[in-house]
């Protein structure tokens, strides 16, 4: 008897202790990617007026789209094309009138910002050939969008996608608007 | 010689004066290779204003936000996304997830909901849901995640979602927010309305004087009518 009471009290205390666990609080469950661009916003690449690809200019609509700049996004998609260099695409966001931050000597740092604030980046890839969007950077991962292919984002080990970035000139380019809202928690 | 010196001088103060224009800011941020001044803004917490564009309710809810004093002071504070239902946005992150529309949801960075009303539960004053966000915030340092099996109950038991019309009419962006790093929005709390000082001493003076006349006018009736005895 005495043998069938201990086990009922253990057994109770372990019910215990899962209640409590339930009726604590839990962390909220982060979103991920951070940038967690919807599909219908993400830009394809396309050819521009002098048959080259656009993927700088496509990941910019994508990060406006993100950051609810939809009217300046489609104006961008009408009116620009073909590739792009950091001085031109600067120039480009001024005579439009909008708010960007870039860098282009690789420091980490910015690309931390950019993805802790939710607005993600672009930055640049394959030697500096190609732009994608940086939408996610952890302690371990990171998440780009590729408008070469925007179905699915690709996660890839955080120093690859450094080092990646660093041999590519080390380009990195974004609006500053209000992000999209997190997702209800 | 003397115009000489004069001249030099006078071009050395000209380049000195253009210098820092060199480093000139675009909307606070450099736009150079340093960057600097970005805003740590990840701390903000966010609000939602969600609905029909050609509803005149949500648009009248998103005016508030221009023409209230506290409500437009909160807006320069929080990530402020007025959000349509022809969106791809809305359908997207919020369709799923909003109970009625026109909407207004207030968060925390994290996407925890402090405050959420939507239809007809939403204060009918600017000033009202202003006392209404305000008494959110005041009380979010205590609020609670939301439970682990009260997450996806939309997903798990769907009930009626709002069916808006889309709107296929282009809506301009919103006006770009002040870029500063923020944090816990301070929202202004309702004034109650106090009576003037004025009027309190009227009313103790006219109390003051009511009693006197009372208690002479007792007195003198007393005397006119002495008690028969």
């Amino acid at each position: 008897m005495k043998r069938i009471l201990v086990t009922l009290v253990l057994l109770a205390s372990v019910a215990g202790c899962d209640v409590g666990e339930n009726l604590g609080a839990s962390a909220p469950k982060k979103e991920r990617p951070t940038v967690n661009v919807p599909a219908a916003l993400r830009q394809s690449n396309w050819r521009g007026p002098e048959g080259q690809g656009s993927c700088v200019h496509a990941s910019m609509i994508s990060l406006l789209r993100w950051q609810y700049r939809l009217k300046t996004a489609d104006h961008w998609r009408q009116t620009y094309g073909d590739g792009e260099q950091p001085e031109d695409l600067a120039a480009k966001f001024d005579q439009e009138g909008i708010r960007y931050a870039y860098v282009t000597n690789g420091d980490v740092r910015f690309l931390e910002w950019a993805c802790r604030t939710r607005r993600g980046c672009g930055i640049t890839v394959m030697g500096g050939a190609h732009m994608v969007a940086l939408v996610h950077l952890d302690d371990k991962w990171a998440a780009i969008l590729d408008n070469n292919s925007v179905e699915k984002f690709i996660w890839v080990p955080r120093e690859t996608l450094i080092a990646e970035w660093k041999a590519s000139y080390g380009w990195a380019v974004t609006p500053i608007y209000a992000p999209a809202a997190p997702l209800p928690q | 010689m003397n115009k000489l010196l004069l001249s030099v001088l006078c071009l050395l103060a000209v380049f000195v004066a253009a210098m820092p224009c060199l480093a000139d800011t675009v909307n606070g941020v450099l736009a150079e290779e340093r960057v600097v001044n970005l805003p740590q803004d990840q701390s903000k917490w966010y609000v939602s204003v969600v609905g029909n564009a050609t509803d005149s309710r949500y648009n009248e809810i998103v005016g508030w936000f221009d023409t209230n004093a506290s409500l437009k002071k909160l807006k320069d504070q929080v990530q402020f996304c007025p959000v349509t239902s022809d969106t791809a946005i809305y359908q997207a992150r919020y369709a799923g997830n909003v109970k009625a529309l026109p909407t207004v949801r207030m968060q925390k960075a994290d996407g925890t909901v402090v405050y959420e009303a939507a239809g007809k539960y939403l204060p009918m004053t600017a000033a009202g849901l202003n006392g209404a966000l305000a008494g959110a915030v005041s009380t979010a340092q205590g609020i609670r995640p939301i439970l682990p099996w009260r997450r996806d109950m939309e997903r798990r038991c769907p009930g009626p979602c709002p069916n808006p019309q889309p709107n296929p009419q282009p809506q301009p962006d919103p006006a770009p927010q002040p870029i500063d790093d923020g944090g816990t929005p301070n929202v202004d709390p309702d004034v109650q309305a106090e009576p003037p000082l004025w009027a309190l001493t009227l009313v103790c003076v006219v109390g003051v004087l009511g009693g006197m006349t009372a208690g002479y006018g007792r007195k003198l009736y007393d005397k006119l009518n002495p008690p028969v005895k």
